[in-house]
This record gives C-alpha cells, structure tokens and sequence, in this order.
C-alpha cells in the first residue's frame, strides 16, 4: 500500500468509467469512499515513485498536513458526487479526473508534478464550469488558468536555472544553504505566487471567479467554492510555509494584496444583491485570509480555517446553487422566506453563514479566535484590524442574507431539497457544531502538522 | 452552594426543551420558559446575594467562571428582566413566526447573560458576548422589521469586535487571558489609551450612547413586544458592564483638568455622555411611536450612566449604578406597559390610542409609576439615582455637564409624559369599542412587581446602595455614606437626602388628592369627536388627537438636524458599497487584462533598480 | 541570446492576450506565449558545446559534456499539456460560437 493509489486509482477508475456511462456514477461514489478507506492504512511519510532515491525522481509526501486535506477533499467530492449524481451523471469521469489531480496536488513533493497536477485539476476545472452553460465565461476561466501556470512554471524553471532541482525539499535545502541575495529571488517566487493565485483567488488575479461562480450550479459551485479552494489554499500554504521566503519589498507587496483582497472581497460582497455573488465574494475574501494565516507561518490555522470555510461553503453554495435553479434567479429578494418550509435545511444554512462570519458554538468562532490571539501574539495588529472590520462589513450582509431568506417578502418561495441533500447538509452542520465547541483534536495539533521542515532536519 | 457551570448548562438545556414543549403546545412552552428563568433567577438571587455561587467546577475545560460583585449586579438585574418578561410570552408567542424558536433564543440569550457576568477570561467574556448577539438578533425580526437585526447586528458587533481588538492588546502586554491581571498590566504599558477607546466603542455601542445610538430606536422600536424590555432594560447594560472597564479600572494616564480634578479622557467621555443625554431627549420629544420614544429615552439614560461612570467619585458610581437599577426597572415596567397595550390594541403608535385609563386602570398604574420614575421624580428609584448623580457633577463644577443633566431630566417630563396622555389619558378612540380589556392576569403579575419595585427603590434604597456599595469598594473607591437605621438617609455633598420622608409627604399628597378627587362631581366624558370648530364637524379624528403635534414649535427648532446621524451611517453603508462596486469594475468587469496588468506592475515595482 | 528571444516570445503572447478581443486569436497569443515558455525551459538545460544526453556506442562515457535532459523532459509534458488545453480552448470557442453567433468577446458580452 502506497499512497501513490490515491491518485492513481481516481485516474484509473476516471478512464475505466469513459467506457461504461452506466457504471460511471457508482465508479464515482466508490471511488472517494476507497479512497479515504485507503488513507487510514497507508503510511506516512515520503513515497518514492520508480525507485529514484530523492532528490531525483518524482517523490509524495503524506503527512499530517496533507492527511487533512485530503480526507476533506476525499469526503467532499463523494458527498459533491451523492447529491449530483442523477443530474449530472456525464460529469462522472471528469470529477474523477478533477480527484485525481486534486489528490495529486496535495500530495507531491516535486514542484514540476505540481505543475502537471494543477493542470490537469485545472482541465478537470475547465470542464466542470462547462456545466454552467457559460462558454464564453469558462473561456476566460481557461486562458487565466493557462497564464497562471504558465507563471508559475516561468517562476519554477528560474529556479531549476537557479539551483539545479524540482525536488521540493531538496529546494528548500539548496536555498537555504546557498548565498543567494533576496532580490534575486523575488522574480520566480512572485511570478509562481501569481500563478497559484489565480486558482486561490486572490484579488487582482481572479476576475475569472464571478464568471464562473456567479453562474454556478448544485455541482460546479460546491465543486469550486470548497474542493478547490481547500486544495488550493494547501499547496499554497505547504509552498508559503517552506519554500517561499518572501522578504522585504515582496512581503510588502504580498500583504497588501491579501489585505485589500480581504477588504475588497468583503465590500464586493456588500455591494452585491445576488445570492451566489455574495457567497463567491465572500469566499474571495477567505481564501486571502486563509493565505494571509500561512503568509505569517500560522499554518495550523490557515489549514483547519481552510477545511471549516469548504464545509461551510460547501453548504452555502450547495443551498443557493439549488434554490436558484428552482427559483430561476437568485436575487435575495427573489429567494425571500425559502426556508419556510425547510427548517432543517435552513438551519443549516444558518450554522454555516455564522460559523463563517465567526459567531460563538460554531467551528468558525473557535478558529477566528484562534488565529487572531496567534497574530496578536506576534503583534500584528494591521492584520487584525482588517480582519476584523472585514468580519463587521461580513457578518451585516450574511445577518441580511439570513434574515432575507427566514422571513417571507411578497410572493411564496417554494424550494425543495430532496432527503439526501437534506441529510448531508445537515451533518456538515452539525459537524460545525461539534467542532465549535470540542477543540479536543485541535489541541493535539499544532504548526508541525506539516513535517517539510523535519525532513529537511533529517537530511 | 450553586454550580455556575450547572445553572448555565441548565439553562441551554432548557432552551431546547422549550423549543420542543413550544413545538407542542405554545402555552406549555411558555409556561415552561417561565418555570426556566425562575430557576435560573431563584438560584442566582437565593445563593449570590450570601457569596454562595460555586466556581469551582471545571466539566467544560475552556469554561472557567468567577463571581464578583460588579457582574453579579448586573447579573441580577438583567436575569429579573428576563424573569419578569418571560411572563409574557403565552400571550405573545402566537404572533410569531417561529414561536418554538423564541423561547429556545430566549432561554439561550439567558444562558449567554450569566456567562458573560461570571467570567475573569477576557476570550469567555468576548465569547458569551457575541453569543448574546446572535440569540437576541435572530428574536428581532420577529417583530415588525427586518431591517432593524441587521443595524442591531451591526452595532453590537462593532461593539464587540473593538472590544475583541482591545482584549488582544490587553494580552498581548500581560501575557494572560486574565481580566483584571490584562487590565492591570495597562498601566504604564503604553497601550493603556488604545484599549481606553476599544472599550469604550464596545460600551458606547452597546449602550445605544452617541454616536452609536442609530440602532436603538430601530431595534427597540420594531423588536417583539416582550422582547423590547428585554433589549432596553437589560441588554444595553452590557455596555456600561464594558464603559465601567474602561472608565474606572483603566483609567488611563492623560492630563488632568485641574478646575474639575478629572483627566481629559473622562471628560471627554462625560461631555459625549451629555451629548446622549440631549440628542436622547431632543429625538424622544418628537416621536410618535411609543416604543420608539421609550427607545430614545434609553439612549438619554445611557448618557447618565456614562456621565456617572467618568465622574470618578464614589457618589457618582453610586448614582451609576442605581441608575442602571432604576432604569432597568423602569424602562421594563414602561415597555411592558406599552407592550400590554399593543397586545390589547395592536398598535404603538400614540396618535391612534386613547383613553385607555378607562379600559386598563392597572396598566395606567404600571406605565405611570415607571414614567415617574424614569424622569426623577420622587418617591421613584429614578429620583435617587438621579440625585446623587446632580450631586456628583455639581461638585465637580462641570458647567456643561450639569446642563445637560438637569436638561435631560426636564426634557423627561416632556416626553414620558406624552405617551401618558396620548394612551391612557385624552378621549376614547371610538374604534377601540367593545374590544378592549385589561391585560390578563399572567401579564399582570409582572408588571405589578415591577411598579412594587420602582416604589421600593425609591423609598428604601438602603439595602440596595448597601449592594452598589459592595461594588464600589470593589473597584478601589470609598462606599457611600448611608444610614442603616430609619430614617435612612443618604449624604451627597450637598446635604443629606431621607428617601422615605419625601415619600410619606407624597403619600399624603396622594391621599388628599384622592380624596378630592372622590368626594367632588365626576366630570362628563366627550368623546375625541364631540366638538366642532367654525360651525363644522370635523370629520378626521386624528388632527383633534392630543398628542398632534404636540411640541411643534419646540420641535421646529431642531428638526432639520434630526437625521442627521442616520444620514452619515447610511452614506457609510453606501460608501463600502461603492468601494466594492468599483473594486468590482476594476477587478472584476474585464477578464485577462486586468491581472496581467496588476502582475506586470507589480513586478516592475519589485524589481525597480534591481537591473 | 536565445532566452532574449524565449522571452520575447512570452511577452509577445502576453501582448496578444491583452490586446485580442477574438477567441480564436487569444488562443494563439496563448500559444505563442506557452511556445516562448518552452524554448526558455530548453535553453536552460542548454550546455555550450554538449551533445545530446544519450549513452551510445560512441559516447559511452559520462565524462563527456552532455546538454542537461531534465529540462527535455519537462517541455515534453509542458508541450503535451498546452496541446490539451488549446483542444479544450478550441472546443469552448466553437461553442461560443454556437451560443452566440461570433468569435469576439465584446460583443458575446453585448449579447449576454
């Protein structure tokens, strides 16, 4: 047992399903559940691939980080797959492939794999915003994704030129060994911050998220707003915590642009009237925090506020990407008093806007503490006082959001989620819940969760 | 000896056994939501007032609970609100959306109370407060607006938030979560103004005090009946719970104005608690409806409670906190009245009410001696508080100051008094005929305890400035000089005041009037119609009401500058909109172009003269 | 003097990716740029004067001034990709063109 199968069995499965249409749909219920079956009995620790010893050769490494993550992407492409798989059942394949390299992505331990493995998460990317029915927007989605690797592979081969490997512990070696002066470093590190930003969403790189997002459905807004960001925000983190060493003018610069992403996402946000708008300005905004946590090396925080944000926008997303294709619209005022008649679903609804906004009981308070009491440890009080008046402009319109779609406005909205969705969205709540007020497991971990600085100890 | 953890726990738990009897039968629920908040203050009262709360145990590890006299004051007095509302619900519950639901945010709300007083740990005081937050926010809309959760929301969470900035200062320079070793650590550290004015936005955004007072009339105003006295009597006191950190135990180093031995930071505090005071009184005069203008009358209220708190005199912290006393009781016992009749009539708008004095004596009786009682006069617990806090700012020779205080005290008369005349008082409004009666006798209950109160504290305040007392010496100032024996006088600095001879003059003066008022010819009852005017009838009811612009020229005055704060709020709101719609054209409206611009001119600046 | 040319390239596309309102003419300005992106990857395994990485009869010795492969390699796959996402570029434009009747973007966004 290697914990290469956790890419290679989605990959495989993804090409034995092209032949059966009918199989599809189980093959992609089976294989998430294998999957995170198969993540409790591999080992840990880094998996050498064909025998090379590193630093040459492609290496994994699976550790307490990547263990987190993986266990939510696995966990969130099934329930993703459960709640879509009559609607979108010709999308099987393809959400297997987007498993594939998602895994992947988490995985890998070499920065040219990395690459591969964002390009083909980024096809299967492409393909599932396909389902919006939006070309011309998943077209642009397309050319920045292809930029954006294109920019971080620029970045990757200056540092190939630079210090002669992929290998990303041996990188790290390297750099850290080798007198090269900061400013010469700048060029590649921005150029590969840029092109992972892309699929972060940071704020100038993302005009493709409203495209996409904003026109998503039950299948491509979940998909995008949790699967994608939580992967994204740990490679980001795992290459911010360890390989990027960004100094003076660049760590400016990089602050600032989490900082008024995190303002901008926020006041965008504010300013917006439909349902999925809010939610995908909204989720702008986190994924700047979560990075901003990894920037200042909170990487527990930055990690489990990744996870909490997909759950709880999983939820969202899932609730108003539904509502919307039975109401036709998702203006708010369209969607007024939807819950009517959904009490446990909005319910759940509810535990997710106020876990992400950060409201006591709810898993999102434990961790916004939590991550600001780090940051007022090192004295970063701009940090703070961003993200908090951020939270104060969040907490308005999600309270607004909630309060819209409690109370019924003028016509009768009648929404109707089905008993699985219910189920599901339900335990991702309470889920929410739990966590918001047993932190037993979260004070077991701490920032060495993610072992790239032990194995570097180790040689 | 009572368990803290227990009583808390206990109170979550009925929550959700509420919301499931509610689910039921409404009337059981609520009847259980009474049997709940019994529990919860019996307990509290029969072992806090001998220090019999026990803290010691630890089930939830990152809950730790620690009692003291200032958060048992408040806890009290904002737990008998809670006790005397829950009264209520039976009869209200029906008119709600989600019934079940209110009584298990009701109860939650409750629960969050007695945490927040009990706590040392700034992150658990922080916590209970949002906690808070959230269960009284999802209650609001349930009454007539939904916007008004929203800027309630706001507000609050402003509040907190500042309150949060300031406590993560706090740790930062003392290393602990601890409440008083944080606040102790300040002095001298060089933070200790910056957490000066985080606590003081929390305490004034709380409060409803100026320039945070926008959501008070909004959230009082259109909030549930039964859960306005909530919100006015006791949940607004978080904030002088969080101004009395502030402004006592900080303290922080500044210039101290001689004329009036006070540092600056106070002064200023107490000039903006004068502001309160008259913008409160200007805004109550001329609203209409009822609860709006008890609202007001709030937010002039917190004015006095700030001005106390930044006297720094033990006279004024007494006159502070009786004053939280008194107008937790009166602003309950006034907004249970006014909810009484909104339940009877379904409005609270004072210009279709009248006459109700013939139809519901008891609740006249109720509002009335909570009105006195809000303006100061005696034998009311109002008249008290007020007294000692005229006292302590006439002996602190602040001109200004004293303005405003005696300004807001007449401008009380003014306005309490309206809501008096339009509801209760002037002509029976024909179109109420036949349909209303007294409250029911569950509603009465409280309503009467309370008036018992707001009598009491006014004429046998001993026992209770005994209770400030403790709390006073508690913060580090002398007690308040009061006689145990009759006939329990109080000194200020300028003579000494024996509450209950003033009362027994207006016992009699009652007497005789009553007499008077039995013995001589009943007057004839018109009705609103009855009248003419230039040989016409007139036809529209409404322009004859008493309360028609009743303060017209008075009111000419000011009116222009009355939305004048509401205005800067919504240009706010607007402004952040406008922020994100043009970060929305910017980043947003054209696709490649934008980022590879941003990248391209940020690399440049990178890499400007690296080259 | 190659990487000048590489790199020319690369900005040439990212010129093209700014200026092109056209689909089709963006994926080619995407193209030139990946194009521009893989010489700069070969010229950086570039060994002035080494033969070509491969153990033969004739060179049989690895004391012999080899180019660096690994970069060889990585255009390989870099190469393989761009071919996937230009595939996929092109089949999303056809359908732009069966939704809206047009290649250029501005007016898809008039249309919208």
């Amino acid at each position: 047992m290697s914990a290469v199968l956790l890419i290679a069995i989605p990959l495989l499965v993804a090409f034995v399903s092209i032949l059966s249409k009918k199989l599809a749909p189980w093959l992609l219920l089976a294989t998430p559940i294998a999957n995170l079956v198969l993540l409790f009995l591999v080992p840990t620790g880094i998996v050498v691939i064909g025998g090379f010893q590193p630093p040459f050769g492609i290496s994994l490494l699976l550790d307490t980080y990547s263990f987190i993550a993986l266990f939510a992407v696995n966990a969130l492409v099934f329930v993703i797959g459960l709640l879509n798989v009559k609607e979108y059942h010709q999308f099987s394949s393809i959400l297997l492939v987007a498993l594939a390299g998602l895994n992947g992505l988490i995985l890998t331990n070499d920065l040219f794999n990395l690459f591969v493995f964002l390009e083909i998460a980024g096809i299967a990317a492409y393909l599932i915003a396909a389902s919006n029915k939006k070309p011309a927007s998943v077209f642009h989605y397309l050319v920045l994704g292809a930029v954006g690797s294109s920019f971080y592979l620029f970045g990757l081969i200056i540092l190939y030129a630079m210090f002669g490997t992929l290998n990303m512990v041996d990188m790290i070696e390297k750099i850290n060994a080798a007198t090269v002066s900061a400013s010469a470093l700048i060029l590649p590190f921005f150029l590969m911050f840029v092109g992972l930003g892309v699929e972060a969403k940071l704020l100038p790189f993302n005009s493709w998220v409203k495209g996409v997002l904003g026109s998503s459905n039950t299948m491509s807004g979940p998909m995008f707003a949790s699967v994608y960001a939580v992967t994204v925000s740990f490679v980001f983190g795992r290459l911010l915590n360890n390989l990027f060493a960004f100094q003076g003018n660049l760590l400016v610069v990089v602050v600032a642009i989490l900082l008024l992403g995190i303002a901008l996402g926020e006041a965008m946000a504010f300013s917006s009237k439909k349902a999925r708008e809010i939610l995908l300005y909204s989720s702008i905004a986190q994924a700047s925090v979560v990075i901003l946590l990894f920037v200042n090396g909170l990487v527990l925080w930055g990690a489990l506020l990744a996870v909490a944000n997909a759950v709880s926008k999983f939820v969202l997303f899932y609730v108003v990407t539904k509502a919307q294709k039975e109401v036709g619209c998702d203006d708010l005022d369209s969607l007024q008093g939807m819950f009517q008649g959904n009490y446990v679903v909005g319910v759940a609804f509810s535990v997710a806007a106020l876990s992400v906004i950060g409201i006591p009981l709810f898993a999102g308070f434990v961790l916004k503490l939590g991550y600001l009491t780090e940051l007022a440890a090192n004295a970063n009080w701009l940090a703070i006082a961003v993200i908090l008046v951020a939270s104060l402009v969040e907490g308005i319109y999600y309270v607004r959001m909630l309060v819209k779609l409690w109370y019924p406005g003028e016509k009768e909205v009648k929404v109707s989620f089905g008993n699985v969705a219910t189920v599901v969205i339900a335990l991702a709540a309470a889920l929410l819940l739990v966590f918001g007020v047993y932190r037993g497991p979260i004070d077991n971990l701490d920032n060495t969760i993610d072992s790239v600085s032990e194995v570097i100890d180790l040689g | 000896m009572a368990n803290l953890e227990l009583l808390l726990l206990i109170v979550l738990g009925t929550g959700l056994v509420a919301y499931l009897l509610t689910k039921v039968n409404q009337f059981l629920g609520s009847v259980f939501t009474i049997a709940a908040t019994t529990f919860a203050f019996v307990s509290l009262a029969a072992y806090g007032f001998n220090g019999g709360l026990d803290t010691t145990v630890q089930w939830i590890p990152w809950l730790s609970f620690s009692v003291t006299n200032l958060g048992f004051f408040f806890a009290i007095i904002i737990v008998f609100v809670y006790l005397m509302v829950s009264f209520f619900h039976p009869y209200f519950l029906d008119h709600y959306k989600y019934p079940s639901v209110y009584n298990m945010l009701f109860l939650w709300s409750l629960a969050g109370v007695l945490g927040t007083f009990f706590t040392e740990n700034t992150i658990q005081l922080f916590f209970f407060f949002e906690f808070i937050v959230w269960t009284s926010m999802f209650l609001i809309p349930m009454g007539k607006s939904k916007k008004a959760a929203v800027s309630y929301y706001g507000f609050s969470a402003a509040g907190s938030f500042a309150m949060l900035f300031g406590i993560l200062v706090m740790a930062n320079v003392s290393g602990s979560y601890g409440l008083s070793t944080g606040l102790a650590a300040l002095t001298g550290s060089g933070k200790e103004a910056l957490v000066f004015v985080l606590f003081l936005i929390a305490g004034f955004a709380k409060l409803g005090a100026f320039p945070f007072h926008i959501w008070l009339p909004e959230a009082h105003g259109n909030a549930p009946h039964p859960f306005s006295p909530v919100l006015s009597g006791a949940l607004v006191k978080l904030g002088a719970f969080v101004a009395v950190f502030a402004l006592i135990r900080i303290a922080p180093f500044s210039v101290t104005i001689d004329a009036i031995a006070l540092p600056v930071a106070q002064w200023i505090v107490a000039i903006l608690g004068s502001l309160s005071i008259v913008f409160g009184t200007l805004m109550a005069i001329r609203e209409d409806d009822a609860k709006k203008l008890l609202a007001y009358s709030s937010m002039s209220h917190g004015g006095y409670i700030l001005v106390a708190f930044s006297l720094l005199d033990s006279v004024a912290f007494a006159g502070g906190f009786y004053h939280i006393l008194a107008h937790a009781l009166a602003s309950a016992g006034a907004f249970m009245a006014i909810a009484a009749v909104a339940r009877q009539t379904g409005t609270t708008k004072m210009s279709e009410l009248g006459g109700l004095i013939h139809k519901m004596p008891v609740t006249y009786i109720v509002y009335l001696v909570a009105i006195i009682s809000m303006a100061g006069i005696p034998p009311m617990g109002g008249f008290i508080s007020k007294w000692l806090i005229f006292q302590a700012v006439l002996n602190k020779g602040m001109v200004l100051v004293t303005i405003a205080v005696f300004f807001g005290s007449i401008g009380s008369f003014l306005y309490v008094f309206r809501p008096l005349a339009a509801l209760f008082l002037g002509q029976w409004i024909t179109k109420y005929d036949g349909q209303v009666k007294e409250a029911p006798l569950l509603m009465m209950i409280p309503m009467l305890i309370i008036t018992a109160l707001n009598v009491y504290t006014g004429v046998f305040p001993d026992w209770l400035l005994g209770v400030t007392n403790g709390v006073i010496t508690d913060l580090g100032y002398p007690a308040l000089q009061v006689a145990v024996a009759a006939p329990f006088t109080l000194n200020g600095y300028y003579g000494t005041l024996a509450p209950a001879i003033i009362s027994l003059v207006f016992a009699v003066g009652v007497v005789v009037a009553a007499i008077i008022f039995f013995v001589l010819k009943k007057s004839r009852k018109v009705t609103l119609m009855d009248t003419y005017t230039a040989a016409n009838f007139v036809h529209n009811e409404e322009l004859l009401h008493y309360t028609k612009d009743f303060y017209a020229p008075l009111e000419r005055l000011y009116e222009k500058y009355t939305t004048k704060m509401r205005d800067f709020y919504n240009a706010l709101a607007y402004k952040v909109k406008e922020v994100g719609q043009l970060a929305k054209y910017l980043f947003m409206s054209k696709f490649a172009e934008v980022a590879l611009f941003w990248t391209i001119l940020i690399l440049i600046f990178l890499l400007w003269g690296e080259f | 003097m190659i990487q000048y040319a590489a790199i020319l390239l690369f900005v040439l596309g990212l010129y093209g990716l700014l200026t092109n309102r056209n689909v089709i003419k963006i994926i080619v300005s995407l193209n030139v740029l990946e194009i521009g992106l893989n010489i700069f990857i070969i010229s950086i395994g570039y060994v002035s004067g080494g033969i070509a990485p491969i153990l033969t009869s004739v060179n049989n010795t690895s004391a012999l001034l080899f180019v660096d492969p690994l970069p060889q390699a990585l255009v390989l796959t870099a190469i393989v990709i761009g071919v996937g996402t230009t595939a996929l570029g092109l089949a999303f434009a056809k359908s732009i063109y069966a939704k809206y009747g047009t290649f250029d973007l501005d007016e898809v966004e008039e249309l919208k």
